[in-house]
């Protein structure tokens, strides 16, 4: 990988004079001599190979192989034919996939807006709380648990015998409702959700919040803007980039999700979650790898490729979205 | 309208002085937001704790009094979680799958994190954008690739090839991270150095790696968090039980209930197993993990 700037004649001389010219901005500045700058491009293949190996290999390689899987029947071994993008056409018809995907969504919209409503009111209301450095470490630390514990926990929490219906118990209920039916799983999937995400995002808006000078709610006060005012015209605009960030987090993590859905319905058989609950993540594992029947990898990666074309299209459109004028301060 | 006209410009006072916001002051709107979070916190502790305490006890009588206190601290569940149901084995193999490609992901992170956030040209910044799209891409696009093409190599039901998978699926974090991180160093030492005649690979080994120490440990620990509970890919690529991770003697564990009967004791003494080094990690570094994971969306 040699780069035209490096075959260029050495030009004698002190090692680049000009730093400043170095962190221009803007157009590619011109190529500079200086024995330094040369000495530090040449580091390009100790430096940078290795990981642009790796990563070629292990991460973009397998991404082009997966659209090429996506247009086969392909059972992993044996033969593969030829399926265009049929595998695309008749993952729309099964119903299984549909369910799968429209759970996908609701997790993402439903309990995206759940989480962002929740961070957002506790960042109001932890902006001047006494204990808000302790709050903040306790609801930060369920980011750092595998969802699988989780799913375990609500689990016993709901089980027949569990926590929730000793509660109930003691409050005089003793015909609790059937927790863990089928049709209640997946909203108690998006429950626990909440739960286990509201900490992470509230600690990342935190950290906008924080950043808004105190002059400023001075200056409120002086204008004699009320609360709601001043949330409008502070507080929301000086954070604006946070929550776009945080909206793209949630995009990309939300069409991830696999551990939670496949321990929640654990108990039920054969190792494969009721498929009410299941998720696009969970579509591809389990039609590639469940063993039950022929394994189908060609619809299963059409199905992640259809993900990766969500996350993408959803990713550009919250930047389009979220673009405004920066607010420098 | 209160306001802190009169408090000090300084100070910590300052901060609790903000005056009454939608949810500030004194509002019984706030003074519920304030328990309410007060109650959520109160759950999340709670929660570890009775998860904790459980383990100590047997199924029957977590069944019979699930808000009972264990009777004596026998470490009977853990004994045999770690020895009879896997949990051990799964345990060693976690920590040396999460600790060698945590270790092996940043040193390999480090140097073109490094080299890209000095260099300014369209090639680096190309390269940096390239490392970067690969944060959107949900794990499950390569999930299949993958295991065909370990599959070919036998590097599946390998932790050889698992290192290497998440080696290869950390890299777009870790040079985003690390990239960012070399960016807020100064680049005045770096110049001195020239000057003083270092070779440019001598001064990141001699001069930045120790100045960037904190968001290597910062990266490392991320990376540590992550792989230890990485359950899909390993779900994917382990078959033997001998090789299972902890997520996945879990996850077997919870499959084996269905026809063993449900051994809760032993459950909660396996996700205690999961949990606490999570915990312990946590205390340690707590305060630098949260920075580095707000500090790196910044941008």
């Amino acid at each position: 990988m040699i780069r035209p700037a490096e075959i260029r004649p050495a030009t004698a001389g002190p090692p680049d004079p000009a730093p400043a010219a170095e962190r221009r901005p803007g157009p590619e500045p011109a190529p500079r001599g200086g024995t330094l700058a040369r000495q530090r491009r040449r580091l390009f293949i100790p430096f940078v190979g290795p990981a642009l190996l790796l990563y070629s290999v292990l991460f973009i390689a397998p991404i082009g192989a997966a659209v090429w899987i996506s247009l086969h029947n392909w059972a992993g071994s044996g033969p593969m034919t030829w399926a265009g993008l049929r595998n695309y056409t008749r993952l729309f018809h099964d119903d299984l996939f549909t369910q799968s995907l429209r759970n996908t969504l609701e997790l993402l919209f439903v309990v995206g807006a759940a989480v962002f409503a929740i961070s957002f009111a506790l960042t109001l209301i932890l902006r001047d709380m006494a204990g808000r450095k302790a709050v903040r470490a306790v609801i930060f630390f369920p980011h750092l648990v595998n969802a699988l514990v989780y799913g375990v926990l609500v689990g016993f929490l709901f089980n027949p015998d569990g926590l929730a219906n000793s509660l109930l118990a003691h409050l005089g209920i003793h015909s609790p409702p059937q927790w863990l039916a089928q049709d209640n799983l997946f909203p108690l999937i998006m429950v626990t959700m909440t739960w286990m995400t509201t900490g992470y995002f509230t600690t990342i808006l935190m950290a906008g919040v924080d950043r808004i000078p105190v002059s400023y709610y001075e200056d409120c006060a002086l204008a004699g803007a009320g609360p709601l005012q001043r949330l409008r015209y502070v507080i929301l605009p000086l954070t604006w980039d946070v929550f776009g960030v945080c909206a793209v987090l949630w995009t990309i993590s939300s069409v991830k999700i696999f551990e939670i859905v496949w321990i929640f319905g654990g108990s039920s058989g054969n190792g494969i979650p009721p498929t009410k609950t299941w998720t696009s993540a969970v579509y591809t594992y389990a039609t590639a790898f469940s063993g039950d029947s022929v394994p189908s990898y060609g619809a299963a990666t059409a199905s992640a490729i259809l993900s990766l074309l969500l996350v993408t299209v959803l990713v550009v459109l919250l930047r389009r979205l979220m673009r405004r004028e920066a607010v420098e301060f | 309208m209160t306001s802190s006209l009169s408090a000090p410009r300084s100070g910590r006072r300052l901060r609790r002085r903000r005056g009454p916001g939608p949810l500030g002051g004194r509002g019984p709107l706030r003074t519920a937001g304030v328990a309410v979070t007060w109650l959520f916190v109160g759950a999340n502790i709670a929660g570890l704790i009775w998860l904790v305490l459980q383990a100590f006890r047997d199924t029957r009588s977590i069944l019979a009094s699930p808000w009972g206190l264990p009777r004596s601290l026998s470490p009977h569940n853990f004994v045999h979680a770690w020895t009879d149901s896997g949990f051990g084995r799964a345990a060693v193999n976690s920590v040396l799958v999460t600790g060698i490609s945590s270790v092996l992901t940043v040193a390999v992170a480090a140097p073109a994190a490094y080299w890209l956030a000095r260099q300014d040209t369209r090639l680096s910044r190309g390269l940096t954008l390239f490392f970067v799209l690969g944060l959107g891409v949900p794990v499950q696009v390569i999930l299949i690739p993958l295991f065909v093409m370990l599959n070919r190599v036998y590097l599946t039901d390998s932790l050889i090839g698992l290192n290497l998978v998440y080696i290869g699926v950390s890299l777009p974090f870790t040079v985003f991270l690390l990239t960012g991180f070399f960016r807020s160093l100064p680049k005045e030492l770096e110049e001195a150095a020239a000057l003083d005649g270092v070779s440019p690979a001598a001064t990141f080994w001699r001069i930045m790696l120790p100045i960037a120490r904190g968001g290597i440990v910062t990266a490392l620990v991320l990376q540590v968090i992550a792989h230890w509970n990485e359950t899909l890919l390993a779900l994917t690529l382990l078959q033997s039980t001998d090789k299972y991770t902890l997520p996945i003697a879990l996850i077997s564990f919870v499959q084996q209930q269905t026809y063993s009967g449900a051994d809760w004791g032993g459950l909660f003494a396996g996700l205690s197993i999961v949990v606490l080094p999570m915990l312990a990690v946590y205390i340690w570094l707590g305060r630098r993990l949260t920075e580095g994971l707000t500090l790196g969306m910044g941008k």
